[in-house]
C-alpha cells in the first residue's frame, strides 16, 4: 500500500512538473482508469507488484475523475515527452486515445493496453479479460437461474466504451439465445453505482414480475442490492448476478443476495500488463493478446475463488 | 382551450374567462412555473409511452422523492449561495468527504453513530467556514475558492479513507433514508400483537403495503420537511431577507447597514452543511460509505437551482423552485428508465427538457405577448419535428448506410488498404435491397412532415392570425394522415401541435385582458 502511495505521489509530480529532461528511461508509465474503484485497486496492486518484482519504477497516474479522456491524453503525451520506454494504459475511451497511441508506437515506445482495448491503432500487447466471451458465460449461466418468459433487468456499463458494449452484447446474446421469450429491461449507467441503485429501484418498484438483476460490473451489483434493501426485499427475492468478482459482491453472495458472478482475474490483469510492458521495453517479444481469463463464482465455488485471489 | 371562450358575450362566461386569465397570469408570475410546467408535460408524456407501467402510481412518485432527498438537500443549500450571488462548486466533494468520514468513524472506529453523524455535520460546517472566510473576508472569487475546494476535499476524502468502501453501516443510518415508519406497525400486525384501533390501522397498512406504504420512507419525509423549513427561513427571517439584499445589490446592502461579509459567510457554511446533511441522507440508502460519492453533484445541484427559476446572478429565485428543479431532474431519470428509452437518447432528451424548463422561465420574464407566441410556435415546431423523427430517422440512416456501402465499394475497387472494421460498412445484397425498401416507403411522408415543420416556422415568423388557424387545421389533417399510414403513435404530438398553433392568436388578447383586469383591480 505504502509503495503504491509513493508511486502515486511520484506520478503526480511527473504529471504536473514535466519540465526536466529524460529522467524516466528506466521507468514504466502506468495510466490507470481509477484509483478509487475497488476492482481497479486490485488491478493497480498487481501492476505495482509486477514492477517491484522487475525492479523498475512505476509511474502511476490516474485521471481526476473516472472517464476523463482529456486528462488521460495529457498525461500520456507528457510521459512520451519525458522519453519513457513503455506505457501501460487503461484507456477511458477506446477510440479517443488511438491517435496518441499511434504516435507513441511510431516513436518506438511500447504501449500495453490493459482492460480496455484501443480502437483504431495497433498496440504492443492487449492484456485483458475477453469481456465479450466472459459476458456470454455470464448470460448463459444467468439464463439457467430463471425460466423462459421471466422478466429481468440488466444494468449496463458506459455504452460509449468497448468494455461496456462487449459486456452488454455478450450477456444479451447468450441470455436471449437460452431464454428467447424473456424481457430484458435496461438500466443505463456510466459505471456509477448510484445510477444503478436508482434505476433498479424505479423498475423493481414499478414491476413486481422481475426475477433477476444482472449487472455489467459489481458496483452495479451493490447498487442493485441497496435498491432491494430500500424496497424492503430480502436476499433471494430477486436474484442478483454480478461481473468482476469484487470482494463485497462475493461477501453478498455468501449472505444469499448474489447468485452468480463472473470474476475477472483483476490482479493478474495488472500484473501481466506491467510484465508485458517491462519485457517489451527490454526488447523481448510479447504476445499481442494476453487473455487473463475468468472465474465463474457461484455459491459452491465461492470459497475456491476466495482462496485463489486471497480474499479473507 | 381558452380560445373557445372568446366568442362568449354573456356576463358569467366572461367572468369565467377573466378568472382563468387571472389564474394563468398569477401562475406564470411564480418563479417556479417553468419547472412545474416541465414536470407536468414530462409526466404526461412518459405516462403515455409507458403502457401498463405505473408512472403516476403513488409508490413511484414516492420513489422519485426518496431518491431526490440527498441531492435535494444539497441543492437547497446551494440555493442560498446562489441567491446571494455566489457559487459553490465544492458541494459534491464535500458530500463525498462527509459520507466517507462519517461512515469510516461509524464502522472502522466503532464509535456510536450519533458521534459519527455529529462529526460529519461539524466537518461540513468547518469546510463551509473556510470557504466563506476566504470569499467574504479575503475577497477571493467564490468560483476559484470552491473549485479549489472541489479538488482539495475530494483528494482529502480519498486520502483519509484509503478510497476503500466501508462495511455495511449501523442501522441508525437507515433513519436518514430507507427506514419506513410504518414497517414496525406492519410487523406487529403480522405477528398478531395488536388489538383494537391499532389492529385495524395495522391491517390497513398491511393491505396497502405494496400499493402505497412500502416506499413511504424517511428520505422523502426529511426532504419535504427540510424544504418547508428552508422556505420559511428564507421568506420570513432576517437571514433570508439579507441574502436577497446581498444578491441583488451588495454595495447597497452594506450601506444600508447589513454585515454583508458575515451573511455571505453564513451562506457558505449553510451550503456545506447542506452538503454534509445530503451525505447522511445518501448513506441512508447506499450500500456502504465511500469517498467517491457525489461526483458531478455540483453540476446537478446548480442545474436544479437554475431550472427552478433562480437567477445565477443572485437576488431572484425561490427555495420551492429548487425543490421543483430537483424533482424534475430525478423524474427525468426515473421516467426515461421506466420508458426504456435508449441510453444515448436519454442524454439528448435530458438536455432538451432542461432547455424547455429554462426557456419557459425566460419567456415568462420577458412579459411580452410576441415572445409567448414565439414560444408556443416553437413548441408546435418541436412537436412536428418529433412526429417527423420516426420516418425521417429511418430514411436518413438508410440513405447514410447506402452511401457508406457505395463509397466502401468504390474504395475497394480503387484498391485502398482497409482495416478489418471498415468492412462492417459493407452490406450484402439483401441488406441493400432492404434499405431501398425503407427509402421508398418513407420519403414521401418524411417530406410531407418536413413541409409541415417549414409551414410552422413561417407561421412563427409572420405571427399572422389566419395563417395560424390554417396551420392548426393542417396539423390535424397531418395527424389523420399519420394514423392512416400506420404511424398512429406520433399523431397525438401533431394534435397537441394543432392546439399550440390555433392558440397563437389568442395570446395578445389574453395579455390585453390581463392588463385591463390588473388596472381595474389596482
Amino acid at each position: 500500500m505504502m509503495s503504491m502511495k509513493m508511486n502515486k505521489l511520484i506520478g503526480a509530480i511527473a504529471a504536473s512538473a514535466l519540465l526536466s529532461g529524460a529522467v524516466y528511461a528506466e521507468s514504466i508509465g502506468y495510466i490507470t482508469k481509477s484509483a478509487t474503484n475497488s476492482g481497479w485497486m486490485m488491478i493497480n496492486q498487481g501492476a505495482a507488484d509486477a514492477a517491484k518484482e522487475a525492479g523498475v519504477d512505476l509511474i502511476t497516474v490516474g485521471p481526476t475523475f473516472q472517464g476523463d479522456l482529456s486528462s488521460q491524453l495529457e498525461v500520456f503525451e507528457n510521459l512520451l515527452a519525458q522519453g519513457i520506454k513503455a506505457i501501460a494504459i487503461a484507456p477511458v475511451d477506446s477510440s479517443g486515445i488511438a491517435p496518441a497511441v499511434k504516435d507513441a508506437m511510431d516513436a518506438g515506445v511500447a504501449v500495453v493496453a490493459i482492460d480496455t482495448g484501443v480502437n483504431g491503432a495497433a498496440v504492443t500487447s492487449f492484456v485483458a479479460t475477453d469481456n465479450y466471451a466472459v459476458a456470454k458465460v455470464q448470460g448463459a449461466y444467468a439464463a439457467t437461474l430463471v425460466n423462459d418468459g421471466d422478466a429481468i433487468v440488466y444494468v449496463t456499463g458506459n455504452q460509449a466504451q468497448s468494455t461496456g458494449q462487449e459486456r452488454r452484447n455478450g450477456f444479451t446474446e447468450a441470455f436471449k439465445t437460452a431464454r428467447p421469450n424473456s424481457e430484458i429491461l435496461e438500466v443505463p449507467t456510466e459505471w456509477n453505482s448510484a445510477q444503478a441503485q436508482e434505476g433498479v429501484e424505479a423498475i423493481l418498484n414499478a414491476r413486481n414480475d422481475i426475477k433477476m438483476v444482472a449487472n455489467a460490473w459489481d458496483g452495479g451489483t451493490m447498487g442493485a442490492k441497496a435498491a432491494m434493501e430500500n424496497l424492503g426485499l430480502s436476499a433471494g427475492d430477486v436474484l442478483l448476478v454480478g461481473f468482476d468478482g469484487a470482494t463485497d459482491a462475493v461477501e453478498a453472495m455468501e449472505a444469499g443476495w448474489v447468485h452468480a458472478d463472473t470474476a475477472q482475474m483483476l490482479y493478474q490483469m495488472g500484473y501481466q500488463g506491467i510484465k508485458a510492458a517491462v519485457d517489451a521495453s527490454n526488447g523481448k517479444t510479447v504476445s499481442a493478446r494476453i487473455d487473463t481469463g475468468f472465474f465463474l463464482v457461484t455459491p459452491t465455488t465461492a470459497q475456491a475463488y476466495k482462496d485463489l485471489v486471497g480474499i479473507k | 382551450m381558452l380560445g373557445s371562450f372568446i366568442i362568449g358575450e354573456e356576463m358569467n362566461v366572461l367572468s369565467l374567462q377573466d378568472k382563468a386569465i387571472t389564474h394563468l397570469v398569477s401562475f406564470f408570475r411564480k418563479e417556479w412555473s417553468g419547472a412545474l410546467l416541465a414536470i407536468l408535460i414530462l409526466s404526461i408524456a412518459i405516462e403515455m409511452v409507458t403502457s401498463g407501467k405505473p408512472f403516476f402510481h403513488p409508490t413511484n412518485i414516492m420513489t422519485i422523492l426518496n431518491n431526490s432527498a440527498a441531492i435535494g438537500v444539497v441543492a437547497g443549500g446551494m440555493t442560498l449561495v446562489i441567491l446571494a450571488a455566489g457559487i459553490d462548486l465544492s458541494v459534491g466533494a464535500v458530500m463525498g468527504m462527509v459520507a466517507a468520514v462519517t461512515g469510516y468513524i461509524a464502522s472502522y472506529w466503532g464509535l456510536p453513530p450519533g458521534i459519527a453523524i455529529f462529526c460529519g455535520l461539524a466537518l461540513g460546517g468547518l469546510i463551509g467556514a473556510i470557504h466563506g472566510s476566504l470569499i467574504a473576508y479575503l475577497g477571493m472569487p467564490a468560483f476559484i475558492v470552491t473549485l479549489a475546494g472541489l479538488s482539495v476535499w475530494r483528494g482529502s476524502a480519498h486520502l483519509s479513507t484509503g478510497a476503500q468502501a466501508t462495511p455495511k453501516l449501523p442501522a441508525t443510518f437507515d433513519l436518514f433514508g430507507r427506514y419506513n415508519p410504518f414497517a414496525g406497525l406492519r410487523e406487529q400486525f403480522q405477528a398478531g400483537e395488536l388489538s383494537g384501533l391499532m389492529e385495524s390501522l395495522g391491517g390497513f397498512v398491511d393491505a396497502n403495503w405494496m400499493g402505497f406504504f412500502r416506499t413511504f420512507q424517511m428520505s422523502m419525509i426529511i426532504f419535504i420537511v427540510f424544504f418547508i423549513l428552508l422556505a420559511v427561513v428564507v421568506s420570513n427571517m432576517r437571514l433570508g431577507r439579507y441574502i436577497y439584499a446581498i444578491g441583488s445589490n451588495e454595495q447597497g446592502s452594506r450601506q444600508a447597514g447589513i454585515n454583508t461579509r458575515l451573511y455571505t459567510l453564513y451562506t457558505y457554511v449553510l451550503c456545506s452543511m447542506g452538503a454534509a446533511f445530503g451525505a447522511l441522507l445518501f448513506l441512508g440508502r447506499a450500500p456502504y460509505a465511500k469517498s467517491d460519492y457525489g461526483q458531478m453533484w455540483e453540476l446537478n445541484a446548480i442545474a436544479a437551482v437554475v431550472i427552478g427559476g433562480t437567477s445565477l446572478f443572485g437576488g431572484r429565485g425561490t427555495v420551492i423552485g429548487t425543490f421543483m428543479g430537483v424533482v424534475l431532474i430525478k423524474l427525468i431519470n426515473n421516467g426515461l428508465t421506466l420508458a426504456q428509452l435508449e441510453t444515448f437518447w436519454q442524454m439528448v432528451v435530458t438536455g432538451l427538457i432542461i432547455l424547455v424548463a429554462v426557456g419557459i422561465d425566460i419567456v415568462r420574464q420577458s412579459k411580452s405577448a410576441v415572445k409567448v407566441q414565439q414560444m408556443l410556435g416553437v413548441v408546435a415546431i418541436v412537436l412536428a419535428l418529433f412526429a417527423a423523427l420516426t420516418p425521417l430517422s429511418a430514411l436518413i440512416s438508410s440513405l447514410i448506410s447506402l452511401h457508406e456501402h457505395n463509397s466502401m465499394v468504390a474504395m475497394q475497387q480503387a484498391g485502398a488498404n482497409m482495416v478489418s472494421y471498415h468492412y462492417v460498412r459493407l452490406l450484402d445484397e439483401v441488406g441493400v435491397l432492404n434499405l431501398h425498401t425503407i427509402i421508398s416507403g418513407t420519403w414521401m411522408i418524411s417530406l410531407a412532415l418536413l413541409a409541415l415543420v417549414a409551414g410552422a416556422v413561417v407561421t412563427v415568423v409572420k405571427l399572422h392570425k389566419t395563417l395560424s388557424f390554417a396551420m392548426g387545421g393542417i396539423f390535424v389533417v397531418s395527424a389523420l394522415a399519420l394514423i392512416a399510414s400506420d404511424m398512429a403513435a406520433a399523431a397525438p404530438l401533431l394534435i397537441l401541435g394543432a392546439f399550440a398553433m390555433a392558440g397563437l392568436p389568442t395570446v395578445p388578447y389574453m395579455f390585453e385582458r390581463a392588463r385591463a383586469l390588473d388596472s381595474a383591480n389596482g
